[in-house]
């Protein structure tokens, strides 16, 4: 599966364009995460815990628009595009959607 | 005790019209989706040049969907101990799904064949009011081209 | 190049996991961690606050006390009877205990910080008898015995402040409630604890004066009546429910194989009704 961000590959020819693919995935931190990171405001620097959250939640939603794509016979994901919101407090969604194409 | 009550009964109400409604709205798009499939949604930005595509328009379309309280309550309780949000899954999937079936109904109204460089917007339109309530805004939009395949 | 648009299969994007489950668990789980942090902070907070001096208790009270009450008769017959409990509490020789008797329709007691203790009138009215009056006399007398108030002044401020980081942090009005609401409910099992220990204290001070336990029920009967229909469920409460409270005294009076009502009950003063209304009328004259 090659998932990649542009639209062209080079050395790759598109045979056939399989429409758009989501992956999202809610993910919140345990509440002494919360309350670190909220120390942690006081004397600024990284959020480890948030980091860590954002990651997971952009794996979880990169494998499932990998799932997707799989699931209707596509090889790639092109053009593929990240988005981040916040549903609630404390807890965060990344979304990642492209185009599923089989490759030649 | 008056204030579990009323804590019980809105979560008894919450599930009870929360998943009915899900569930119904997941009939229609998924009867919806099955009518507009001739419109394929890609994100790619260049059309096919040699394919005589032409009319491009600006398509978009855009829901707000909120969560039952039953929902939000399950999501408050995973905010304290952490993992994934489920009762937000489903609604953040109803949202796009919602949103990209408007922006092809607005498609398909101009007799366009597929959609381009589709982008997806996700906000929460809550923001100011201390998150109260649970809702997301998505806003799907790309262009629509004519072809003549 | 082709375009197709072919279905994608349902339930990738979302949990599989059926909602309610995960609501009895989630909720059983939190709640369950909740009373737990409350129960272990309470202890703490409870142990801690027990070594603090009653000098300590009587700075911080002596700012919020009410004025000296007015020396009158019954003034001075609670005073009387406060003495014998406790030389019969056998309480420690600093801890002071100030009764004030108050004129109003409230019917209650209580005890606060620095071994201030409140009767009002419209508890004494309903007394049937002196067993009853020291009763309520003594089981307040015990809360200060214990230092029940200053222990609740400490465990509550430690409970509040835990629980309000966590809901600060949580920056969400439901999680607010449900932090807070458990956290309250839970910390009220200390208060009721709290009453058990001083009803106990109280009646083997009746013991020690008295040689019985005859008017303790009685006194709960009354506050059973003075509760009215309005009933809650034990957990919601900060004291034990009245009728639990009237087994124990009997259950008591069993192992002392004494029975609650055969004994002869001490009657009150005969005058006693005259200084009830006697504080009245001198607060209608002023």
């Amino acid at each position: 599966m090659i998932v990649t961000n542009i639209e062209i590959l080079p050395d790759k020819r598109i045979v056939q364009h399989l429409g758009l693919v989501q992956g999202s995935s809610v993910r919140a931190k345990h509440v002494g995460r919360d309350i670190m990171a909220g120390l942690k405001n006081i004397f600024g620097g990284e959020l480890k815990g948030y980091t860590e959250l954002l990651q997971e939640s952009r794996a979880e939603a990169m494998e499932r628009m990998i799932e997707q794509a799989e699931a209707v016979g596509a090889n790639a994901v092109l053009n593929v595009r990240f988005s981040t919101s916040s549903v609630a407090a404390g807890a965060a969604e990344l979304f990642a959607y492209g185009t599923a194409v089989v490759l030649e | 005790m008056i204030d579990l009550i009323i804590l019980v009964t809105l979560l008894a109400l919450g599930y009870g019209f929360g998943s009915y409604a899900e569930s119904r709205h997941y009939k229609s798009i998924i009867a919806r989706e099955n009518t507009l499939r001739h419109i394929p949604a890609v994100t790619s930005r260049f059309p096919p040049m040699n394919e005589g595509s032409r009319d491009a328009a600006l398509v978009s379309g855009s829901v707000v969907v909120s969560v039952d309280y039953f929902k939000r309550f399950i999501a408050t309780l995973r905010n304290l101990v952490g993992g994934r949000v489920t009762s937000y899954e489903s609604l953040v999937d109803r949202a796009r799904r919602e949103a990209i079936l408007r922006m092809k109904a607005e498609a398909e109204k101009l007799h366009a064949d597929i959609v381009f460089n589709v982008k997806l917007e996700t906000s929460s339109i809550h923001k100011g009011r201390g998150n109260s309530i649970g809702s997301v805004e998505v806003l799907a939009y790309g262009t629509a081209l004519k072809t003549d395949q | 190049m082709k375009y197709s648009n072919p279905q994608i299969p349902e339930g990738i994007n979302t949990s599989k996991q059926h909602p309610l489950k995960e609501f009895f668990m989630l909720t059983a789980g939190v709640l369950g961690l909740i009373v737990a942090a409350v129960l272990l902070l309470g202890f703490f907070a409870d142990k801690l606050a027990h070594h603090i001096p009653f000098e300590v208790e009587q700075r911080i009270a002596s700012k919020e006390l009410l004025a000296e009450s007015d020396p009158g008769p019954m003034q001075g017959y609670l005073e009387a009877l406060t003495e014998q409990i406790v030389k019969a509490q056998s309480l420690p020789e600093e801890m002071t205990i100030t009764v004030h008797y108050v004129d109003d329709d409230t019917v209650n007691a209580f005890a606060t910080l620095g071994g201030h203790v409140y009767m009002f009138r419209g508890l004494l009215e309903k007394l049937p008898n002196e067993n009853a009056l020291v009763m309520v006399l003594a089981h307040e007398i015990a809360h200060v015995k214990h230092r029940h108030p200053i222990r609740s002044l400490g465990r509550g401020v430690v409970i509040g402040l835990a629980l309000s980081m966590l809901s600060g942090t949580m920056g969400d009005k439901m999680a607010d409630q449900i932090v807070s609401n458990t956290g309250l409910v839970t910390s009220l099992t200390f208060s009721r604890d709290q009453e058990r220990e001083s009803d106990k204290t109280a009646l083997k001070t009746l013991m020690a004066l008295y040689g019985n336990v005859v008017g303790a029920d009685q006194l709960f009967e009354v506050l059973q009546e003075a509760e009215g229909a309005m009933k809650l469920p034990e957990f919601f409460s900060t004291h034990p429910l009245s009728e639990k409270r009237i087994q124990h005294i009997h259950a008591f009076g069993r192992e002392l194989a004494h029975s609650t009502t055969e004994a002869q009950a001490t009657p009150l003063p005969l005058d006693f009704p005259d200084w009830l209304n006697l504080a009245a009328d001198d607060q209608g004259h002023e």
